[in-house]
């Protein structure tokens, strides 16, 4: 048994190690280093970039971002799971629904972004067709705040729960939804007590595959959000960037790397499983 | 198993990733996206039996990141002006013989001795790009001075650039000091600015500014003049100002990466681009003020002429030149910024 | 969907199929394409199998390490990854003469999508009675078969379904495979990101509008091939 389960996690192991957490060892060894005098990084090897961060502005950044994410990754399990849950039903079509699901993600994902703007701006196709209706007198602000963010990011990782969710949810004992019928339960009742906790694994799946990209998400906050907030992704991003303060951005993303982590194993201890 | 499938397909796409080989000399330029006329390249393909590999980018560091490690591939660069002792300093660029280069005359004078490059050994002008605020001419009275884009009645009508050299430079200028200050004071009076200024704006924008200022969802922007002569040339009624107080000038410059393989070649090139004719194509193509006084002669006249590329001597002389800024005002900037952008 | 239309409206602006005929006669665009096609065919091709082989292997008995790491790598900005890899890469390469090209890229790729595809795989094995292998072992099969046999069918949407997600996050990336990218291997979103950036612009759109009826087309055909 464990010499095929050795054959089989030697490959993950190898493309891991080479070219993820060696690459990870590099960029710890830069939070530590300094600055270079044009960017770049040379030594002396420091804290300083750490010490840095204790600053109440990088605090409150990160408490931003985590309430955005929190709520776009809300937001994509409440749509995403009827909408699996449909792919699951759809009986010999499935693969074809999922695929149709997929076609829009395709497209890039700044196009969709943009699609967004032209949509919500003041000029858009969205407060045009209002005030014809003559729903509303002057354009609605919807763009350059965070609900745009939200919806930006809602609407760009909606796949990442539909497809675990529908992973497991296409796995469902029909039959047991037939007992519950049998018995009685009403279809809200099947759902609540049958169906959501048989698919905690994917929601669970969906929920991190869409709160962590989101947490570092840089490009939606910067074109949905006018640029006129921060969140911890568009710091790093500066940082690697127009500042090319690489020590300082390797310790930010470290940091964030640390916390997310730390929250998934007391996340994970809490329901006395492992993580995955 | 899965091994024996990885090599395979790697070796197979190398394979087709290498099948287009012809024996010509190979030129791998990286420049700005829209920074050439269309065919430059081409003629200087035919002129002398070379093969251009052209890419483009859109901001300096994502040059630099790709051009940092020495074995990027790039032969030649066109870096901001500022960037390009950074790169000298980390040993990214090869001499320039002016020998090579005969058409360096050409070069306008006042870009024949730059700060940035004295003799001019590492670096060549090509274009400048400056900062100035594009407006709806419905704005009345028109603006004319940084301090204009403080006014409220542009609530929520007007954007500020999403660049922090740009911004916290404009507010330095609305304060009467240079915009490469490196005083703490100073500094932190241009972040008090932004931060009052800050609720009047719509968003910090680049290029997405050009958009809503033709289609009226904003009145003013801060916004580059090449962007804003796009968006004048979409729409009649957009204007462009020099502000009144001053504004930062950024010239880029063609740089000869140290790893390239073809310098010879690559001074040739940029030889090609100093051409008159050559150059003055570019500047028509790009929208933008050329370094090179021969192309500016045979410029067309409304071209020429336009104030907001070619702006007269007195506009000229309130405009400042932007500098390479040591590290710790750098990080006090990106602190400011970060600042700015949370507050 | 409402997703479709959305990138269809800002191409109906323009009224004519000017925009199409541009979009596909501009070599750097059809190269670009055809980059992210190949990166994200092969990376999606060995992440995949990677990616199952080690959610299966999880799902036997957990590795702390192995697990912990496959979140980490899940849980880095990209601009880390991007980064941290365009170090790994040139410190490599002053061992070795190459460059950055496609290679670069697909060994990118592979790197964080293994993590979404074991995610994926390892949700939809949840779901799988670990008491059927064990019937099969007894019935005389060995580890191997008992897996292709029992499991693998078992898990078979899991694994498409993680396949799609991966081919997603392989072909739309744009942060990692620009700073990995060689001077020959740029890809559909790093060109439509730089045409996106200087404004609106009906070619992005006729883009997106083009991929949505490529790829809905073999959609649609292999629907029809599987049922037919």
């Amino acid at each position: 048994m464990n010499r095929l389960r050795a054959w089989f996690l030697a490959p993950s192991w190898i493309v891991i190690v080479i070219l993820f957490l060696t690459p990870l060892a590099i960029i710890l060894g830069y939070s530590f280093l300094t600055r270079g005098v044009y960017g770049g990084i040379t030594s002396p090897w420091t804290v300083e970039s750490y010490q840095r961060l204790v600053d109440p502005i990088y605090l409150a950044i990160l408490w931003r971002s985590f309430w955005i994410a929190g709520v776009s990754t809300a937001l994509c399990l409440l749509l995403g799971f009827p909408l699996a849950l449909f792919i699951s039903r759809a009986g010999r079509h499935k693969n074809f629904y999922l695929g149709l699901v997929m076609l829009p993600f395709w497209t890039s994902f700044l196009v969709r972004t943009y699609a967004w703007m032209f949509l919500l701006r003041d000029t858009g196709l969205l407060n045009t067709v209002l005030e014809k209706l003559g729903l509303i007198r002057s354009p609605l602000p919807l763009l350059y705040n965070d609900g745009a963010v939200i919806l930006g990011l809602v609407y760009g990782y909606l796949p990442f729960t539909v497809l675990p969710l529908y992973a497991t949810l296409e796995r469902l004992d029909r039959t047991l939804l037939e007992a519950a019928a049998d018995l009685g339960a009403k279809p809200w009742a099947t759902l609540a007590h049958i169906t959501i906790p048989l698919s905690s694994p994917g929601i669970r799946a969906g929920a991190i595959l869409v709160f962590i990209p989101c947490l570092g998400a840089y490009l939606t906050p910067d074109l949905l959000g006018g640029g006129k907030s921060v969140m911890i992704g568009n710091l790093i991003q500066n940082q690697f960037t127009t500042a090319r303060d690489w020590p300082f951005g390797s310790a930010v993303s470290l940091v964030l790397m640390a916390i997310v982590m730390l929250l998934l194993f007391v996340i994970a201890r809490g329901e006395g499983e492992s993580l995955l | 198993m899965n091994r024996r499938y990885f090599l395979s397909s790697a070796l197979a796409v190398t394979g087709f990733a290498g099948c287009s080989r012809d024996s010509r000399p190979r030129l791998n330029i990286f420049n700005w996206s829209a920074y050439i006329a269309p065919d430059t390249v081409p003629k200087f393909e035919a002129v002398f039996g070379a093969r251009v590999r052209y890419g483009t980018y859109e901001s300096n560091e994502e040059m630099l990141a790709r051009v940092m490690g020495g074995n990027s591939g790039w032969d030649i660069a066109f870096p901001t002006s500022y960037i390009v002792k950074p790169m000298l300093a980390n040993s990214l660029l090869a001499p320039i013989h002016r020998n090579l280069l005969p058409n360096l005359s050409q070069l306008e004078p006042r870009f024949g001795r730059p700060d940035w490059d004295p003799n001019l050994n590492w670096s060549v002008p090509y274009m400048v790009t400056a900062a100035g605020i594009a407006y709806n001419r419905r704005l009345d009275p028109l603006p004319k001075a940084w301090s204009d884009m403080w006014n409220p009645r542009l609530r929520g009508r007007m954007t500020m650039l999403d660049d922090p050299f740009d911004t916290i430079g404009a507010c330095l200028k609305k304060l009467g000091c240079s915009v490469n200050a490196i005083d703490p004071t100073q500094l932190y009076g241009a972040r008090a600015e932004a931060i009052r200024q800050k609720p009047l704006l719509r968003a910090y924008l680049n290029a997405e500014a050009r958009d809503q200022l033709v289609s009226g969802d904003i009145l003013a922007a801060h916004m580059w003049n090449t962007t804003a002569q796009q968006a004048m040339d979409s729409a009649p009624n957009i204007g462009f100002v020099y502000p009144a107080e001053g504004y930062a000038v950024y010239p880029d410059a063609c740089v000869i990466l140290r790893e390239s393989k073809h310098q010879k070649l690559a001074h040739e090139f940029i030889n090609f681009l100093l051409r008159p004719d050559i150059a003055a194509a570019n500047a028509l193509t790009a929208r933008t003020t050329t370094t090179n006084a021969g192309a500016r002669k045979i410029l067309p006249p409304n071209f020429r002429d336009n104030p907001t590329l070619y702006p007269g001597p007195e506009i000229v002389a309130r405009g400042e030149w932007a500098v390479t800024l040591d590290p710790a005002t750098q990080r006090l900037r990106d602190r400011i910024w970060t600042e700015i952008k949370a507050a | 969907m409402f997703s479709f239309n959305a990138s269809r409206f800002t191409v109906w602006q323009g009224f004519s199929l000017h925009w199409y005929s541009a979009a596909l006669h501009d070599s750097q665009l059809t190269d670009a394409a055809l980059n992210s096609l190949i990166i994200a065919i092969v990376a999606t091709f060995v992440s995949t199998i990677v990616g199952t082989l080690c959610a299966y292997g999880l799902w036997k008995r957990n590795s702390r390490p192995l697990g912990g790491s496959l979140y980490l790598s899940l849980v880095t900005p990209e601009i880390v990854a991007g980064i941290a890899l365009l170090a790994f890469y040139q410190w490599i390469f002053r061992f070795l003469r190459v460059q950055l090209g496609m290679y670069t890229v697909i060994l990118a790729h592979v790197s964080f999508c293994i993590a979404y595809v074991v995610i994926v795989v390892i949700a939809r094995l949840r779901t799988v009675d670990a008491t059927l292998e064990e019937a099969a072992l007894d019935l005389g099969a060995n580890e191997w078969q008992a897996f292709r046999y029992v499991t693998l069918p078992a898990i078979l949407p899991g694994i498409i379904a993680a396949a799609l997600l991966a081919f997603t996050v392989s072909f739309d990336d744009y942060v990692i495979t620009s700073l990995v990218a060689g001077v020959d291997s740029e890809t559909l979103p790093m060109v439509i990101y730089a045409i996106a950036r200087r404004g609106v612009n009906p070619v992005v759109n006729a883009i997106s509008a083009l991929i949505v009826v490529g790829f809905g087309s073999l959609v649609l055909v292999s629907e029809r091939l599987r049922t037919a």
